[in-house]
């Protein structure tokens, strides 16, 4: 049997009710987690980066567990990952093309020529070029959440976990991210497996996201 | 009645912790030189010379007003004083033990830890609040590297080279005293290199580099200790500048002590 690229083992989440997730995300598909805040749903993304603990429990990205890897080793596996964190967690003072530019300069050996390409590929991909000079205070939000996404998917990864990416976005932007964040499609469904965690889905997004669940009262629902 | 002294032991403790995670973290940006993965050194080396461009050469007027002011304030009085009693070859000790070994490497971190501690402990607590550091984190960069190191670096060479900037400065502005006052730029520099032995550079050069450790630490500590709220940069930006003084003037009692 194949290594699902993200398993959710028994994890606990959320302080007041706490809840235990088990959920296996397959392959080259589209998986969403909703829940209100309070239901700590926000954290799985954080979890499965080792980026924090669960209480109990344990998450497996391609069948490692980050949490036990030494740092150094940590930090290499979670090139792996695509992350798009809650907030877009771009660096105030780079332009966006450096923010999407970093992760290529710091964790690969590509020539500074090589990563000038790979970026024009991505923010012309993302629409971006005429915004790639400004800070991240000088753009939409959109846009913010675009080159977040760019950088995530600096290195092309196989697995991308988003967090809350289509809070504030209009639909058609909502369904842009989305479509980039899958990469396009396989024989075998998107190229890329995408776990997003949120809130809400817009619901025009729904049949373009395979399995969707909700945790409601400590359970993992279905909505499919 | 055990209240009051779990109240204090309480804080004891805290503090002791505090100081414990501090030389946590300091071992870690030491250990973080030899970690650099090669491709990131180029993004380091560019932060580094950022961090250069504000923490040292925007310094440059301010070391050299302080230094100007103080030495010639300082002089002044002393070749009046001094020469009333007949005493004015101690003028070379003043200069040297005063203000070459003593006030120059203090005032020089004093004002570094104020300028650009505080902006250290206050860009890392926004980068901390913002997510910056979570996302470096979820990118596999380590923050130490990107955001820890080369401001600990910058810090290092802007104070051990503003302290040898000062102390120069020191220098001349006592001559242009003495000359104010009568005495020959000759013998003036007579009373001064005679006065200057080699190992009161050294300390200088030593307790530049150590305050340059300390500014370079202890803000970058607490800028990333803060959690998620934005009320707590100005708290870090406080205890970073409160912190970094008390450790230089601790350090430098600790050179006085032991030289």
């Amino acid at each position: 049997m194949d290594t699902p690229p993200l398993w959710f083992d028994r994890v606990t989440v959320g302080d007041g009710t706490p809840s235990v997730v088990s959920l296996e995300v397959p392959g080259h598909r589209a998986v969403c987690v909703l829940g209100d805040e309070a239901s700590g749903v926000g954290s799985l993304g954080r979890y499965a980066l080792a980026l924090d603990r669960p209480s109990t429990g344990r998450v497996l990205v391609f069948g490692e567990n980050l949490a036990e890897l030494p740092r150094r080793a940590a930090l290499a596996f979670r090139r792996r990952v695509g992350y798009l964190p809650a907030g877009d967690g771009l660096l105030q003072n780079l332009t966006l093309y450096d923010n999407v530019a970093l992760p290529l300069r710091f964790g690969s050996n590509r020539s500074e020529i090589d990563i000038h390409g790979r970026i024009q590929v991505m923010l012309t991909m993302l629409q971006l070029q005429h915004v790639a000079k400004l800070r991240p205070a000088r753009v939409n939000e959109e846009e913010r959440r675009r080159a977040a996404l760019a950088r995530a998917l600096a290195f092309d990864p196989e697995l991308v976990i988003l967090e809350q990416p289509f809070d504030a976005l209009t639909t058609r932007a909502a369904a842009q991210i989305l479509e980039l964040a899958r990469g396009g499609e396989s024989a075998v469904g998107a190229r890329r497996t995408v776990f997003i965690v949120g809130q809400s889905l817009p619901d025009v997004l729904g049949p373009r996201v395979e399995l969707r669940y909700r945790l409601v009262r400590g359970r993992l629902e279905s909505e499919n | 009645m055990l209240a009051p002294i779990a109240v204090v032991g309480t804080h004891v403790a805290r503090q002791v912790a505090r100081v414990g995670a501090l030389a946590r973290f300091s071992f870690s940006a030491f250990q973080a030189w030899g970690t650099l993965p090669a491709a990131g050194r180029r993004v380091a080396r560019r932060v580094f010379l950022n961090q250069l461009w504000f923490t040292a050469l925007q310094a440059i007027p301010l070391a050299i007003v302080l230094s100007s002011i103080l030495s010639f304030l300082l002089i002044s009085q002393a070749v009046r004083e001094l020469g009333r009693i007949g005493a004015v070859e101690l003028i070379g000790t003043l200069i040297v033990v005063a203000i070459v070994r003593e006030l120059g490497p203090l005032l020089t971190a004093l004002a570094v830890a104020g300028r650009s501690g505080t902006a250290i402990a206050a860009e890392l607590a926004t980068n901390k609040v913002m997510g910056e550091v979570d996302a470096l984190e979820g990118m596999g960069i380590d923050p130490v590297h990107y955001l820890v190191l080369p401001r600990f670096a910058a810090a290092i060479v802007s104070v051990f080279s503003l302290t040898i900037l000062f102390d120069a400065v020191a220098i001349l502005a006592g001559l242009v005293a003495a000359l104010a006052n009568g005495m020959s730029a000759g013998h003036y520099f007579d009373i001064v290199l005679r006065s200057l032995a080699f190992r009161d550079a050294g300390v200088t050069l030593v307790k530049g580099l150590v305050f340059g450790t300390i500014i370079g630490t202890i803000p970058s500590f607490h800028g990333l200790a803060v959690r998620r709220a934005a009320t707590e940069v100005p708290i870090a930006s406080s205890h970073a500048v409160v912190g970094s003084i008390l450790a230089i003037f601790l350090c430098s009692a600790l050179f006085v002590a032991v030289s």
